[in-house]
This record gives C-alpha cells, sequence and structure tokens, in this order.
C-alpha cells in the first residue's frame, strides 16, 4: 500500500483538528482538537520518515508527544483554574478582555 | 528475510502460552470463594467505591494525580532512542551514559519538588 | 544492536542508514552553549529551591540564584563574541546574531526580573499569592493571610529566558520547536497569576494558551511537510534540498506557509495579533514586560534565521507575504491603537505596530544584505529596553485595588509626580521614534534597510503609520501635562530600587543610544550576516 494515503490521513485529521478548535465552544474540547492536529503531524511525521528513509522523523515524533504532554499539563491547569472560578468552560464565556 | 520474525513469533508463543498456563493453572490450584466483586467487571480486584451521584464530578485529586503521571510516564520515551543507540558496539558508551544520567537527575528534580511540595499526599 | 533487530529495522526501514554502525560521539561546543546550559541549568536549580528552602527565604534565594545566573549568562555571551559555530551535530547555530540576539534577551530579561522580583516580593505582591485558589474564596483570603509568594514565577521566567536563548539560535527546525515550546509554556503560566484582577488574568492566560498551542500546531505540521520535501530539518539540508530542484512543490509551499503562520503569531504581526492585547492587559505588569520585550527579540531572530538561511532560495515566493504581513500589521497596530483607552493595551498595539516596522526590514531584504539584517538587529535593542522602561512606570502609577491602568486616570499625571510622568513620556517618544531618543535611529535603520531593498511602498506605509502611532503617543502625554489632574487621582508608587533600578537602564539605554548609535550599529553590523 503506497504510504501517500497516511500523508492524505494525516492531512484530514489535521483539518478536522482546525475545524474543531475553531468552531468548538467548550475549552477542553478546542484542546484536544490541538491534541488531534498534534497527532496528526506524528502521523505525517512517521510516513515521511518510511517514505524518506531515515530515522529523523520517528524521533522528531517522540519530541512532538513530550511537549505534548508537557502542553497537557500546562493546559488542563489553566482551563481548571478558570473552570473553578467561572464554573464553565466555554470559551464565549471569556469575554472580559475585549476592545 | 522470513527468518528476522522468528523471535517476534516466539514472543507471541511465549506470551500467549503464560496467559493460557495462568487460567489453568489458576483453575486447577486455586480456592474457588465467590463475592460481589469478584462477579464485577475486573477494575482492581476491590469492591468499586460509591461513584458520583447523577453525574457529579470527580474530585480535583485526580486531576492532579492524572497529570504527574503523563509528564513522568511521557518522559521515559526517550529511553527507547537512547536504548538503540546506546546498544550498538563501539559507539560513545560514555558519553551516552553520562547524558542518561543527566536526563534521569532533571526528571528526578521535578520528582522532587512534586513529593517536597505535597503533590504526592492524597489528603 | 543486536543482529536479529539489526534484520528487522533493516526490513522495516529500507534505505535506513545501516543500523549496524556505532553511535559517534557528537561534537559538543560547550563553550558556545554555556548561556544557555547556565540559564536553564539556573532554572533547574530554582525548582530545587522550591523544594528544599523554607519558604520565608525561597524569594530572596530565587531573586540572587536568578540574577546571578542572568549575569553569568550574560559574561558568558560576551566572552564568546569572537564565536562563530554551528554545533551539537548541526542542531544549534552559534554565530553573529545569535550572540547579539542572546545578549540582547539576557539585557531586557535582566531588567524584566528586577521588575517581577520587585512586585513578587513586597507585601502587595503582584503575584496570586496561591494561584490554584479559586478567586474571592476563603481558601484564597487564607493564602493572602498566610503571607504565601508564588516564588515559582522566578524558575518558571528563567525556563522562558532559556527557550528565548535557544529559539533564535536553533538551527533545525525539531530544536527551533523545543525552544518556542520552552519559551512559550511558562509564559501561559505566568500570565495567570496576576493577584488582583484574577478573572482578567486567568482569561488572559486561557487566550494565550488556546491560540498559542494552536499556532505550535501549525508549526510542527509545516516541519513535517518540510521534512517530507527536504528530508532532514536542519537548515542547510533544506536551504540545499531547494537549490538542487524546481521551485513550487505544494509540499515546502505549504510547509513555509505554516512555519510563518507558527512564527508571526508569536511576533504578534496581523492577522495573528488578536491575542496581543488581551493577554497584554490581562498579564501582571511585569510579565506584561517580560513577554513584550523577551518574545519579540527571540521570535524575530528566529524569523530572520528561517527565512534567510533556510529558505532563502524561496524568497520571490515569501517576500509578498513578508509585505503584505508588514502593511496590515503597522495598519492595525497604528489605527486601532488609536481608540484605546487601557494603557496596557494601548502599548501592546504599540508592540503590534513595531512588529510591522521591523518587519518592514525583513520584507525589504535581498537576501544577503548585511544592512536589513543588522538594522532589525538594533531596532530590538532599541525597542526591548524602552518596552521594559515603559511597562516599569505602567507598574508604579496605582490605585487602591492596584494599578489604574484606565487613561482617564492618567489625567494631570504630570502635575503630580512630574518625575514619573517625565520618564513615561521620553518612553512615548522612544516609541514615536522622535529625537533624542534610540527610536528615531532604529527606525532610519530599518526604513533605509527596506528602501535600499527596494520595498519602498513599505516605508511609505511605515511613514504614515509612524504619523498615525505618533499621534496617540503624543495625546497621552497632552493629558498627562496639560489637564487638570481629577481630584481622587491615582497614587504613584515610590520606586524601590529593583524598580528604580529598571527604569534606569531602560531611560539610560533608549538615551545613549538615542544621541550615540553608532557604536551599537556598528556591532549589528560585525554581528551579521547569519552563518549558513
Amino acid at each position: 500500500m503506497s504510504p501517500t494515503f497516511y500523508l492524505y490521513l494525516s492531512a484530514i485529521l489535521f483539518t478536522i483538528g482546525t475545524l474543531g478548535v475553531l468552531l468548538r465552544r467548550n475549552a477542553i474540547v478546542v484542546f484536544m482538537c490541538i491534541e488531534l492536529m498534534l497527532n496528526a503531524t506524528n502521523l505525517a511525521l512517521v510516513t515521511f520518515s518510511r517514505i524518506n528513509g531515515t530515522l529523523d522523523g520517528q524521533v522528531m515524533a517522540f519530541f512532538v508527544m513530550v511537549v505534548a504532554a508537557a502542553e497537557v499539563v500546562v493546559g488542563l491547569a489553566i482551563i481548571v483554574s478558570v473552570f473553578r472560578t467561572r464554573r464553565s468552560a466555554s470559551v464565549d464565556d471569556a469575554n472580559l478582555l475585549k476592545y | 528475510m522470513v527468518f528476522s520474525y522468528v523471535p517476534v513469533l516466539a514472543l507471541f508463543l511465549l506470551a500467549g502460552g503464560f496467559a493460557v498456563f495462568s487460567i489453568i493453572a489458576g483453575r486447577l490450584s486455586g480456592p474457588r470463594r465467590y463475592n460481589r466483586a469478584k462477579y464485577d467487571a475486573y477494575e482492581c480486584g476491590i469492591e468499586p467505591t460509591p461513584q458520583p451521584i447523577g453525574g457529579g464530578r470527580f474530585p480535583v485529586k485526580y486531576y492532579l494525580t492524572a497529570m504527574l503521571f503523563i509528564v513522568f510516564d511521557i518522559e521515559i520515551i526517550f529511553l527507547y532512542p537512547w536504548a538503540v543507540a546506546f546498544a550498538q558496539k563501539g559507539g560513545a558508551t560514555v558519553f551516552l551514559f553520562v547524558e542518561m544520567v543527566l536526563f534521569i537527575v532533571t526528571v528526578f528534580i521535578a520528582y522532587v519538588y512534586v513529593w517536597r511540595r505535597g503533590g504526592l499526599e492524597w489528603d | 544492536m543486536s543482529p536479529a533487530i539489526a534484520h528487522v529495522a533493516a526490513a522495516l526501514l529500507p534505505g535506513a542508514a545501516d543500523p549496524t554502525t556505532s553511535f559517534p560521539t557528537p561534537h559538543l561546543d560547550y563553550r558556545a552553549l554555556l548561556p544557555m546550559l547556565i540559564v536553564g541549568g539556573v532554572a533547574t536549580l530554582g525548582v530545587l529551591v522550591e523544594a528544599f528552602v523554607p519558604r520565608g527565604k525561597r524569594g530572596i534565594t530565587q531573586t540572587v540564584l536568578a540574577l546571578g545566573g542572568l549575569v553569568a549568562a550574560m559574561v558568558a555571551v560576551v566572552s564568546n563574541t569572537s564565536i562563530r559555530n554551528i554545533t551539537a551535530e548541526g542542531a544549534i547555530s552559534v554565530d553573529g546574531p545569535t550572540l547579539f540576539i542572546q545578549g540582547t534577551v539576557i539585557a531586557v530579561s535582566i531588567g524584566a526580573l528586577l521588575l517581577i522580583a520587585d512586585r513578587a516580593l513586597a507585601s502587595d505582591a503582584d503575584f496570586a499569592a496561591q494561584a490554584a485558589d479559586v478567586p474571592g474564596s476563603a481558601a484564597e483570603q487564607a493564602s493572602v493571610r498566610a503571607g504565601f509568594v508564588h516564588t515559582e514565577v522566578f524558575p518558571l521566567a528563567m525556563f522562558a529566558v532559556a527557550g528565548m536563548l535557544l529559539f533564535p539560535a536553533a538551527n533545525d527546525l525539531i530544536t527551533m520547536f523545543v525552544g518556542l515550546e520552552v519559551l512559550s509554556l511558562p509564559l501561559y503560566l505566568l500570565a495567570g497569576m496576576a493577584r488582583r484582577r484574577r478573572l482578567l488574568s486567568q482569561e488572559a492566560a486561557l487566550k494565550y494558551f488556546l491560540l498559542g498551542a494552536f499556532s505550535s500546531a501549525f508549526f510542527v505540521y509545516g516541519m513535517a511537510l518540510v521534512y517530507g520535501y527536504a528530508g532532514s530539518v536542519k537548515f542547510a539540508d533544506i536551504a540545499t534540498a531547494l537549490s538542487s530542484s524546481t521551485h513550487g512543490d505544494p509540499l515546502i509551499i505549504v510547509g513555509l506557509a505554516l512555519l510563518g503562520i507558527a512564527l508571526i503569531f508569536k511576533l504578534s504581526g496581523a492577522p495573528f495579533h488578536w491575542w496581543t492585547p488581551d493577554v497584554y492587559q490581562g498579564a501582571p505588569t511585569p510579565i506584561t514586560a517580560f513577554m513584550a520585550a523577551g518574545t519579540k527579540i527571540a521570535a524575530f531572530g528566529a524569523l530572520m534565521r528561517v527565512l534567510f538561511v533556510a529558505f532563502g532560495g524561496l524568497s520571490w515566493d515569501w517576500r509578498p507575504i513578508i509585505w503584505g504581513v508588514a502593511i496590515v500589521t503597522m495598519v492595525v497596530g497604528a489605527v486601532i491603537g488609536v481608540t484605546q483607552t487601557d494603557v496596557k493595551r494601548l502599548l501592546a498595539y504599540s508592540s503590534i505596530a513595531h512588529a510591522g516596522f521591523l518587519l518592514t526590514a525583513v520584507g525589504g531584504i535581498t537576501v544577503g544584505t548585511a544592512d536589513s539584517e543588522s538594522s532589525v538587529l538594533f531596532y530590538l535593542v532599541a525597542y526591548g529596553f524602552m518596552t521594559i522602561g515603559a511597562f516599569a512606570i505602567v507598574m508604579l502609577v496605582r490605585d487602591a485595588d492596584g494599578e489604574a491602568n484606565h487613561l482617564s486616570r492618567w489625567v494631570g499625571l504630570g502635575r503630580r509626580s512630574p518625575l514619573i510622568a517625565g520618564i513615561f513620556a521620553f518612553f512615548l517618544l522612544a516609541f514615536a521614534g522622535l529625537p533624542p531618543t534610540s527610536g528615531l535611529w532604529a527606525k532610519v535603520a530599518v526604513f533605509k534597510a527596506a528602501y535600499e531593498g527596494g520595498a519602498a511602498p513599505l516605508v511609505i506605509v511605515g511613514m504614515l503609520a509612524s504619523a498615525v502611532t505618533a499621534y496617540y503617543y503624543v495625546r497621552i502625554i497632552v493629558l498627562m501635562f496639560f489637564q487638570e489632574p481629577a481630584v481622587d487621582g491615582p497614587t504613584v508608587l515610590a520606586p524601590t530600587v529593583f524598580t528604580s533600578a529598571a527604569v534606569v537602564i531602560g531611560v539610560a539605554a533608549t538615551l545613549v543610544l538615542g544621541i550615540v548609535p553608532q557604536p551599537l550599529l556598528d556591532l549589528a553590523g560585525k554581528a551579521v550576516p547569519f552563518l549558513r
């Protein structure tokens, strides 16, 4: 099977993630969509690694995974503290800062 | 070419064999005392504590534990490429060893912080 | 590696480098890496201080440690000035621009750290006693009464500095990504740590985090596409791949576009600037000063390295985009800034406009002309110091419940405290690019570089935008000096040694560079070009 199919899949996943970030209203779901984008990247990286015949892409995927985990920890800390303050994780409710 | 998969196949057989052996040996040798916990779907061997009623929220303490797990769990990923490099003959063994010690010390510093600041205490 | 595993690897990865070869010791030039190692090490030590030093002594220990580390890193940078070396197996390039930007980042970080230390250790601290407490809850009041201090701000800030040092030095995309995240993640947390107006602060952190993570995702996907095109993410290999093939491969074009989005987001260029005013307003003011100065300096270093070193072969494709971004950024920063009523938001739009002015020099480049690179470097120094100084003044003007950021509260400030208002007016003149300040020469340098690079239209838009921004700066000066103060006007905090030091550094740098800019211009000229 041609590895390009994996690239199409990764592009589709990345697009779904992007649209999710732009359309969804719950901060947790928005954040999950960002994670989906990062995982789409990992798929693209390992596929290109296979196509190029170098291992770099796989190691880069490790880095992306570790950074994604660090982002989860920081992000959920912020989202949880916002939720505990407002009893809501909707990004539409975060509207005090404007103009 | 095909022979290179033999170790993988052997591992499959070993794993499957162990599972079958454990189940049969348990049937033959273990006592049979059934209670409520044993009839439940397996969770961790004891009766589950009461769940939050009506879709209530879990205490935020679980969140902290889960986060700590994720961070320390994912750091270990770097051991895999390191192990592959370390296993190669004639490589920079001393350098690799020192690097990994530094890495683990750094992770351990984060662990010490969590421990000293009470992140590991449940109550 | 055992032969069996090697065979499996060979079967799974046709064409992979022969897995039986040994792993050689990588070449690491520790002297060149020293500034980053010092700052990263000090940040890690800061974590240990949090773990073991008793609560009452943490603040002072952290302050000494962080300032000492930054000074040591500065010494290391200065002693490295002759180094031009690509090290760490091609991952990090310690060349002239890197050293120049690292020196600038460390200098403004020292200023920002003085402000942070001042506002973290003061009795009416600006940082939350315990950021996890729900605002207005009994737990929060208990934490405040107990005198808790979030001394974690020091290691977090130092980690961010380490990221700012690595970001412009990275010579491949994955290192750059790691630098970007080490820079950003602590800032997301720091933005949410204000003690007063905590809802605003938390909201700023939420917005900064979600949008920042979104832009990081663009960066990594761009990186993956570039990797697919060039077979490597090292800048030298990307440049080689570009020179040896025909243009127009969608992989590389889309990849560069995604990378560009992330970088332009970080330096708050339009149309990816929307987070800037919200985050600048909501974050604690010392943190705002730190990220306004440091992030922009580091991000411009990274942007120039990506565009000039890796993607110089595509300059015909990216230059029109940079032109467009520069124009939109200048117009947005200038026009929307006019309507602002909050001094921190106003400075945020001012910072957006400055990003636009800087981009004119980047867009005007004919790859390889040293002038535009050195003009950007000079501008970054001038901008960094005036930003630290201006936010330090904002920090001092206070009401009963914290800072008085609304411009209506600044009316007549010049009558009440002429010195503070005078210094602020001086920084506003510098932002506007009027003599006798460094802002004038910075603008002259970038516009000259842009003009000589053939970007005359950008220079015209830049001049017009400068005029509009000058209007809102002068309006504040008029409002401070030529209007009657309100009866219940804000008080001006007597600056402590730390804040005074930061303000003095800002004023001195802005004034000296305004009167004798040539030595620094020469130094910037010697620092370029980028090592390829």
